[in-house]
């Protein structure tokens, strides 16, 4: 994942951009990594095993990385959660440099949510909508109308979105980093009503609660999953889009 | 020309094999099977019709998976995970749920509200149709799982005959056969007898099974678990059940 020289700054979540903006100034050499994503770094045993898959991801991360890490800009406000301000304190205290930033208060600032609506594969738009973070993207998109619907954040499993056609429109938090408004609570429960839309979320995140209950109050399916998608979440999936 | 569907689940796998005429079936690819006829299984007045309603002559048969998987034979049509890669070219692969939407759909009339629940050996599967409409599913294969094993295992070890069981009231709440385990051990060793320790397993399955899919009142329930009249009976404390037998992912097959 990086040469064993290379100099690094780690995120997570979604930082206050105008921070990233000043850790970039003053580190210009440095690359960014989001922690957020599944590396297979190490298990660091520091986390319990029945944890946010998301968050282990974190801590592993940080500290297979640790030589090149010079700085990590945690977000630890309502754009992540809890255990995001707890892993930036544990880090710190083992050592790392840490800035904490909460990216919780935007005005009328919204943007426009194009990756979210194009027709790219859905695992291609969720992971531009995260690139778009550290560095904006130039994509050629062409927009679809929804037939589907993936509502949550990014998953550690990628793979399993393959299932979803590439009609299926973005909502939830990922939508919501599109727009640059992380914490924007009605924004993350907005999903356009009538399309088959699964809601998802990582086993043992606090996002569980709002997943299943937006799923019911509009006829959706509620998935969660830890570290990769069983066989049977898959054809979970696979019948809701079948059948639907 | 005879074609083959099969249902492969963990511990026995359903096979159909539909034709026109009887010398379709010298050639038939089961007769790699050894001693196949043991493995028939007889439906009196059983008609074979496909998604398009025409009607075929057909055979099924129940076999444990262990030869299922050791015969080189693909298929037509076919579920279960086990079964992906035996597809014949212009076959059709369907995963469970699928299958077991397609095949209530086709075989019950007027499907308007009700639930289908499929038990199999290891996991629970569901879905729901509202108004002739498919409207929710699940699929438990892990906190639901190896309870059809689990009575197999049970009625092996304490030579219990599965057909001479007697619904309980009382049930061993659990959600999964390992679990279970342990609680069925404590009533034996309280002197309560392994039939009835067994039956109120069962009844623990049958109301989890219940809860599971949401509490419905009408359930139609496919797999293995259909020829079990004390897991029939203890789903009746909680709704209306019609047993549809364990060919019913087959028929969401053709």
């Amino acid at each position: 994942m990086s040469a064993s020289d290379e100099k690094l700054i780690g995120i997570w979540g979604y930082p206050e951009p105008s921070v990233m903006e000043e850790i970039r100034k003053k580190y210009p050499q440095n690359r960014f990594i989001d922690l957020d994503i599944n590396y297979n770094s190490p298990e660091s045993g520091i986390l319990p095993d029945a944890y946010c898959r998301i968050m282990k991801n974190i801590i592993d991360n940080a500290t297979a990385f640790q030589q090149n890490l010079d700085v990590i800009i945690a977000s630890v406000g309502r754009e992540k959660c809890d255990s995001g301000w707890f892993a930036a304190n544990i880090l710190r205290d083992m050592g790392f440099k840490v800035i904490e930033t909460r990216f919780e208060e935007y005005g009328d600032k919204f943007r426009e949510t194009p990756i979210s609506k194009s027709s790219l594969p859905l695992k291609d738009k969720i992971n531009a909508i995260m690139d778009n973070i550290i560095e904006k993207q130039d994509l050629k998109l062409t927009q679809c109308r929804p037939e589907y619907g993936f509502w949550g954040v990014p998953p550690n499993d990628l793979d399993f979105l393959d299932i979803f056609p590439h009609n299926t429109h973005v909502y939830g938090w990922t939508r919501c980093v599109e727009a640059g408004r992380p914490a924007d609570i009605e924004l993350e429960m907005y999903v356009d009503e009538g399309i088959p839309t699964v809601f998802f979320a990582q086993t043992f995140c606090a996002k569980m609660q709002l997943a299943k209950y937006l799923a019911k109050k509009y006829n959706g399916i509620y998935i969660d999953v830890d570290d990769t998608a069983s066989n049977s979440v898959k054809a979970k999936i696979e019948a809701f889009i079948k059948l639907g | 020309m005879a074609k083959l569907y099969a249902d492969a689940g963990t511990t026995w796998s359903k096979v159909l094999e539909i034709y026109e005429n009887e010398k379709e079936l010298e050639t038939s690819p089961l007769l790699k099977i050894d001693d196949l006829s043991a493995y028939a299984v007889f439906e009196n007045g059983k008609e074979y019709s496909d998604h398009t309603g025409n009607r075929h002559k057909g055979r099924t048969f129940l076999l444990p998976s262990k030869i299922f998987s050791s015969v080189p034979v693909n298929f037509d049509g076919a579920t279960g995970h086990m079964v992906k890669q035996r597809i014949n070219p212009d076959g059709k692969y369907h995963n469970e749920i699928v299958a077991l939407a397609f095949g209530a759909r086709k075989k019950v009339k007027n499907l308007e509200n009700a639930t289908v629940i499929d038990i199999g050996s290891r996991d629970l599967k569901w879905v729901k149709f509202e108004n002739g409409k498919y409207r929710d599913l699940d699929w438990n294969g892990n906190c639901g799982s190896v309870t059809g094993a689990t009575v197999e295992m049970l009625c092996k070890f304490y030579n219990i005959d599965l057909a001479a069981l007697t619904p309980q009231r009382e049930k061993i709440s659990v959600t999964c056969g390992v679990f279970a385990m342990e609680k069925i051990m404590d009533n034996i060793a309280s002197d309560i007898p392994a039939e009835i320790a067994v039956a109120r397993y069962i009844h623990g399955i049958a109301y989890n099974a219940w809860v599971f899919a949401g509490k419905p009142e009408k359930v139609y329930l496919s797999g293995g678990f259909c020829l079990n009249s004390c897991f029939v009976e203890s789903l009746k404390f909680y709704c209306d059940v019609t047993p549809l037998g364990r060919f019913i992912l087959i028929e969401g097959l053709y």
